[in-house]
Formats: structure tokens, C-alpha cells, sequence
């Protein structure tokens, strides 16, 4: 390896020299050096990067050693739905595509916006391809309503991915993604751009080992009444961030950014989200719910931009709630709103704390023992935050509550 | 014929550390297979207190005594236990649980018994037949059985849906706190006769009561006053007709 290359992250560890390493090898071009080098700005994000205090990959990724167990079984696959499939060697690409979908792979690599303010999204950008072109692009036509699964899933050392998704006027996309890990560290990057009045209804599944790190980032675009569900159920890996970057550039534009975290015994789970109203007359609902056992860490950091002219009559809310099932359990939580319109309704709440001690009592009494009685408390606590799933709401319940009621 | 529920001596408190409070005071009472038993008693006398030790809720602790069901220690075992092993509480003030609907929780909790006792699980349809029937013999609406638990309820429904719990999961050994406050006179006599439904010579009550009117309905064996933590007198039905008419000036007195 050159000197230049050696330099590009400072101090780096075992495994930023590896990253360093994969990104030599892979065909030159000016934007993956664009992307690298945002990646290498901060190397992998730690307690010193600002916004991942809490969520150090930098130690949690000492090197790239492949894990010992297998990828989680996939709850969210559906013989009728068409599967992309995301592995350390590439992605498969299904001979059969519904109705209205095209899809491009692309050898050069795509510029992405706002790469320096997500890093982990820049690195999946930076070491996408090798053995299938670097990007995937999925062109979505208006019509009937598509559905489609994505599975990113080891085994190996890394799982850098990029899918870039069009919504053209008017279009529907039913997409659910299932993050499986498998691999040391797996980076995703799901970049989504609606056109005007496009619908999209994006479900997320992570599950990850004690061993392994795994960070999903989605970029999302949204025009004029453009409007978008997401639902994330994660479990969490050693680390594990879901991070969610949202702009409303055009007037009239919907979100709605909701999320369950269950994290046990030696897993974190982040669910973080930026939301900037960049245009007037925008509409965000964001709900996230998680439980920590002993042990296991959440994070949440949610943030809303709303700035001075382009803000007007944003109309946004964010809710925070967390329960700390078992003493051990960590959980952390920001949420931040800079508001600099004088016109919008805005509205936050965050709160943590235990299960009711009348309420567990009275299940107790009926008969139901302790770890059931628990699971089914939290799992009413959880459920508003996984309404927005629709047909795979159901599904979404029942991985929880399996959890609840075996893990936790 | 041999004691059912024995409660020997039995001491609590509630409250941890410099914060304990000693509720219960050498408590004794026992209920014969078979037999109903009504305690009555001042406000803040220990009667609620009384039923969560015997069911075991956290925060009250057992500072000295017994309490048997059919000679088997109780008070060791997990509340969920003592559920399965038939011990069923109608709470004075039933606890709202959102997200969970009615249905739901009770046939959790009768599949878990179930379970614990080695038995096989109900199956839906027989549970939903059940549960129609005894919601028709208490006149609760089937609609409400959908809703979360309490949630919303009116106090007597809240009563209501108590009793419909416990015909469903048909413990054998029963303690009613207050079942009777909050019920219009219509439901009143309705929860009786699914009480009475109940008794059985394998069966044994404990009715927790402030009033003689319930009692003309579920007629006790035995009725006792409970008053400072201590069981201080015990008598017939008329005992409570006493009380009734005199209030609990003249027994407190006896018993000093
Ligand atoms: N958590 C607690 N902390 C402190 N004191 C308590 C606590 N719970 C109960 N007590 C006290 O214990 C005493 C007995 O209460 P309990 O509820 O058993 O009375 P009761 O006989 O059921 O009264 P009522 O007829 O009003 O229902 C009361 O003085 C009450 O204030
Ligand atoms: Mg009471």
C-alpha cells in the first residue's frame, strides 16, 4: 500500500487499514475517491465523531474478522414479492421484474449528497462493486403498486451495498428490507428520491450478532406530496445504527419515520434520523419505541430542521419513548429541533422508564408468568410504532414478541 | 371438614427499609372446602392488604406467620404460581392495561395456567364460545371484550369484567375485595348469581365487603371482622346484620 493511501485516515486501526486496503483494490474512479475520502474524514465513527458518541464503531470494530454464527433466518420474505439479494460478493439481480420496474447496475460509481455528514452511508458507497457494478439503480414507474424485498446478508468480512431508487410521478413502492449481518461489518446505503406525489412504504428488519457491526443509512428525497411511511424493527448487532436522512424540498410533502428497538444482552441498537423541511407545508410524524434489557444499549437521536423562509407551516412531531426492562439497561437519547420559521407546529416528547409495577402485578395474578407478562406489556408498549407496516405489520409482532418472550 | 385456606398467625408490611409499615398483625382465619366467608371491616383496617400477601404482590412483606391452600405453602411461591394453583383475586381497583385487548389476556392467562398444570391449551373457538356464555350471564357487551383491558371502562364494568375473569378461569379458591362498590343494584344481584354459580364443595370464598346488601345475596358461612391488622371477632350472617345496624364501635369495643 502507498504512503498516500496509508495517510488518508489518521491513526488508523486494524481494520481502517483493511477498509483502506479494499478500496485500493477496487477499479479507480474520481467519485468513489470523492467517497472515500469522505469516509476516511473521520474514519469509522466513534466517541469522538460528533453523533455517534454513543454508537462507536471505531472500537467496535477492532478488525475484520468474519463471525462465527450465520446470518439470521429472513422473517420478511414472500414467495409472491421479487428479492434482490445484497451479499459480501455483490448483489443477484432476479431474472423477473414486477410491472413498472427497471433496473439499471452501473459501473461508475454515483455521486452522493451530504456524504461527509454520513459517513458509514459513504464507506458502503465507497467499497460497493468489484465482482457486480458498483450501482444498482431501481427506476419505479407510476402504476400499480410495487412490491419488492431486499436482503443484505454475510457470510464475510464486509458487506458494502448501494441501491439507488427512482420514484417517478406518481409512482408506489412497497419495499422491506431485511439486515441480516453475517459479516464483520456491513454498510448500507438506500438512497430513495420521490418525484411529485410518489408513495413509498419502506419496512426495515435488523437482527445482528454480539460480533459483528451493522449500519443501514437511507437518504430520501421527497417532491411536491410526495409521501412516505417507514417502519423500522431492529434488534441490534454489537453496534448497529439505522440512520435516516430526510429532505422535504417541495411543498406538501408527507413522512412519517417510525421505529421498534429490542436490544438484549451485549447488542446496541441506534435508530437515528435527520429531518429537514426544506420547503413549505411539510407534514413529518416520527414514533420510536424500544426496550433494553440488561446489558443492552439504546440509542436514539432525532433531529428536525426546519429552516427560516423555506419552514413555514411545518407541521412535525417526534416521540421518544423507551423502557428500561431490566436494571443494566442503557439507553440514550437526543432529540433536538432547530426551528428557525416562526410558523409551524412542532412537538416532541422523550421519556424512559420500567414496566408498571400494577400492571405486571395484575397479569402475574391471572397467571401469566413473569417473562410473558413483561412480553406482553412491552409488546403493546412497541406496537403503535409498528402500525405504519402495513400486510407486514403482523409479521413485524410476532418477531418481537418470539423475542420477547425467549430472549428477554 | 379440613381447612382449605389456613392463615396462621400471619404478620406484613408494606413498604421497604426505614419506609416498612407493619399492616398485618398475627392474622388468623381459616375457610373450610366448601364454605364462604365474608371479612368486613374499617377503612384502612388491612383488608386489601390482607389479599395481596395471600397472592403475593411485591412491596408487602411477610414478617412472621403461615398461610396454606389445602396444606401446600403459598406464600414462597411466585404470584403466577399461586394463580395456577388456583388462587384468584378480584381487585378492588382493577388496573387498566392499553394495547392488550380483553380477549387476548385472559386466554394468555387460562393457556398459561393450563400449561403450569400440565394440561392441553384451549383451542380458540372452545375459548370463544366460553367467553360468549358467561358474557351473556353477566350482560357484558361482547364489543367491550375486544377493548383493551379496563381501559376506558366504567367502574362497575371494571367489576364486571373481574367476575367474568374469574368464571372463565375457574380458580378454586377465590378472595373478592370490594367487588360489590360501583355496582348498580341490576349488577349487583347479576355478579352474585355468577359468584354463587361458583360455589362449590370444592371451592372456597373469601368476600371482602363494606355493605350487608351483598352478603343477602352470596350467603356467607362465616363473617369476620377484620380490624388493625387482626381477625378480632367472628360470627354468623347475622354478625354482619349487627354491624350493619351498630357500625364498629361496639365489636372494637368487645375486643379491647
Ligand atoms: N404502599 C403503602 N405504603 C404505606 N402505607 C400503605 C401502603 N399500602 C397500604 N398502606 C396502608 O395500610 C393500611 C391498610 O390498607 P388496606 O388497603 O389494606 O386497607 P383496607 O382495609 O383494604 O381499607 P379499605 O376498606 O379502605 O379498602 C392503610 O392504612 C394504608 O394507608
Ligand atoms: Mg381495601
Amino acid at each position: 500500500m502507498s504512503t498516500a493511501l496509508k495517510d488518508m485516515i489518521r491513526n488508523p486501526t486494524v481494520a481502517e487499514l483493511e477498509l483502506v486496503a479494499r478500496y485500493a483494490a477496487l477499479k479507480a474512479d474520481v467519485r468513489r475517491e470523492r467517497l472515500f475520502e469522505a469516509f476516511a474524514q473521520t474514519g469509522l465513527p466513534g466517541r469522538r465523531t460528533e453523533g455517534w458518541r454513543w454508537t462507536d464503531f471505531k472500537t467496535a470494530v477492532s478488525s475484520l474478522d468474519a463471525p462465527k454464527a450465520a446470518p439470521a433466518r429472513d422473517p420478511l420474505v414472500r414467495d409472491a414479492v421479487t428479492t434482490l439479494r445484497f451479499t459480501p460478493s455483490g448483489y443477484g439481480v432476479p431474472k423477473a421484474l414486477p410491472a413498472g420496474v427497471k433496473l439499471l447496475a452501473k459501473d461508475e460509481v454515483q455521486a452522493m449528497g451530504g456524504a461527509e455528514a454520513a459517513p458509514l452511508g459513504a464507506l458502503a458507497a465507497a467499497l460497493s462493486g468489484g465482482k457486480t457494478p458498483a450501482t444498482l439503480l431501481v427506476d419505479v414507474s407510476a402504476g400499480a403498486p410495487v412490491h419488492l424485498h431486499m436482503v443484505f446478508e454475510g457470510p464475510g468480512a464486509i458487506n458494502a451495498a448501494r441501491v439507488v431508487f427512482l420514484l417517478r410521478p406518481g409512482a408506489e413502492l412497497h419495499l422491506s428490507e431485511s439486515h441480516l449481518g453475517g459479516a464483520a461489518l456491513s454498510a448500507a446505503l438506500v438512497e430513495f428520491t420521490l418525484n411529485k406525489g410518489a408513495r413509498l412504504n419502506r419496512t426495515v428488519y435488523q437482527i445482528g450478532g454480539a460480533d459483528e457491526a451493522q449500519a443501514v443509512t437511507a437518504l430520501i428525497e421527497q417532491d411536491a406530496s410526495a409521501a412516505s411511511v417507514q417502519t423500522v424493527l431492529a434488534f441490534g448487532a454489537k453496534v448497529a445504527r439505522i440512520e435516516t436522512r430526510l429532505v422535504h424540498r417541495e411543498t406538501g410533502s408527507k413522512a412519517t419515520l417510525n421505529a421498534a428497538y429490542l436490544a438484549g444482552a451485549g447488542l446496541q441498537a441506534d435508530i437515528t434520523t435527520h429531518v429537514r423541511h426544506g420547503a413549505p407545508s411539510c407534514i413529518t410524524r416520527q414514533v420510536t419505541k424500544g426496550a433494553v434489557l440488561d446489558g443492552g444499549r439504546g440509542v436514539f437521536q432525532g433531529k428536525f430542521h426546519v429552516p427560516r423562509t423555506a419552514g413555514q407551516q411545518t407541521d412535525a412531531s417526534m416521540q421518544h419513548k423507551a423502557l428500561l426492562l431490566e436494571e443494566g439497561a442503557e439507553v440514550f437519547a437526543k432529540p433536538e429541533l432547530e426551528i428557525l420559521a416562526d410558523d409551524v407546529q412542532c412537538a416532541h416528547g422523550n421519556t424512559s422508564g420500567q414496566l408498571d409495577a400494577a400492571q405486571l402485578f395484575y397479569l402475574r395474578q391471572r397467571g401469566i408468568a413473569l417473562v410473558q407478562a413483561r412480553a406482553l406489556l412491552t409488546e403493546a408498549f412497541i406496537a403503535e410504532a409498528l402500525e405504519g407496516a402495513g400486510a407486514l405489520e403482523d409479521v413485524l409482532r410476532a418477531e418481537a414478541s418470539g423475542w420477547l418472550n425467549h430472549a428477554a | 371438614m379440613a381447612s382449605m385456606l389456613k392463615i396462621e398467625k400471619l404478620s406484613a408490611s408494606v413498604g421497604e427499609g426505614e419506609e416498612a409499615k407493619a399492616i398485618l398483625h398475627g392474622l388468623s382465619l381459616s375457610v373450610p372446602a366448601g364454605e364462604v366467608h365474608a371479612i368486613m371491616g374499617p377503612n384502612g383496617a388491612g383488608k386489601s392488604t390482607l389479599s395481596y400477601v395471600l397472592t403475593g404482590r411485591e412491596g408487602y412483606t411477610v414478617t412472621g406467620g403461615t398461610a396454606t391452600l389445602d396444606g401446600a405453602d403459598i406464600l414462597a411461591l411466585e404470584p403466577e404460581a399461586r394463580a395456577a394453583a388456583g388462587l384468584f383475586l378480584s381487585f378492588q381497583y382493577p388496573v387498566e392495561i392499553p394495547g392488550v385487548p380483553v380477549m387476548t389476556f385472559v386466554r394468555t392467562a387460562m393457556n398459561a395456567q393450563r400449561k403450569s398444570r400440565g394440561e392441553a391449551e384451549i383451542s380458540a373457538p372452545d375459548f370463544i364460545k366460553k367467553s360468549r356464555e358467561i358474557a351473556k350471564v353477566l350482560s357484558l357487551d361482547p364489543e367491550m371484550l375486544k377493548r383493551p383491558v379496563n381501559v376506558g371502562f366504567s367502574g362497575g364494568e371494571k367489576k364486571r369484567l373481574e367476575i367474568y375473569q374469574m368464571m372463565i378461569l375457574e380458580p378454586r379458591f377465590m378472595v373478592l375485595d370490594e367487588t360489590d362498590s360501583g355496582l348498580d343494584i341490576d349488577a349487583l344481584r347479576t355478579v352474585a348469581e355468577g359468584v354463587n354459580a361458583l360455589r362449590a364443595p370444592g371451592r372456597g370464598m373469601l368476600v371482602i365487603t363494606h355493605y350487608q346488601r351483598l352478603l343477602d345475596y352470596i350467603k356467607p358461612d362465616k363473617v369476620h371482622v377484620l380490624a388493625k391488622g387482626r381477625i378480632i371477632k367472628t360470627g354468623g350472617p347475622d354478625l354482619a346484620h349487627r354491624l350493619e345496624a351498630e357500625g364498629y364501635d361496639g365489636v372494637l369495643a368487645e375486643a379491647v
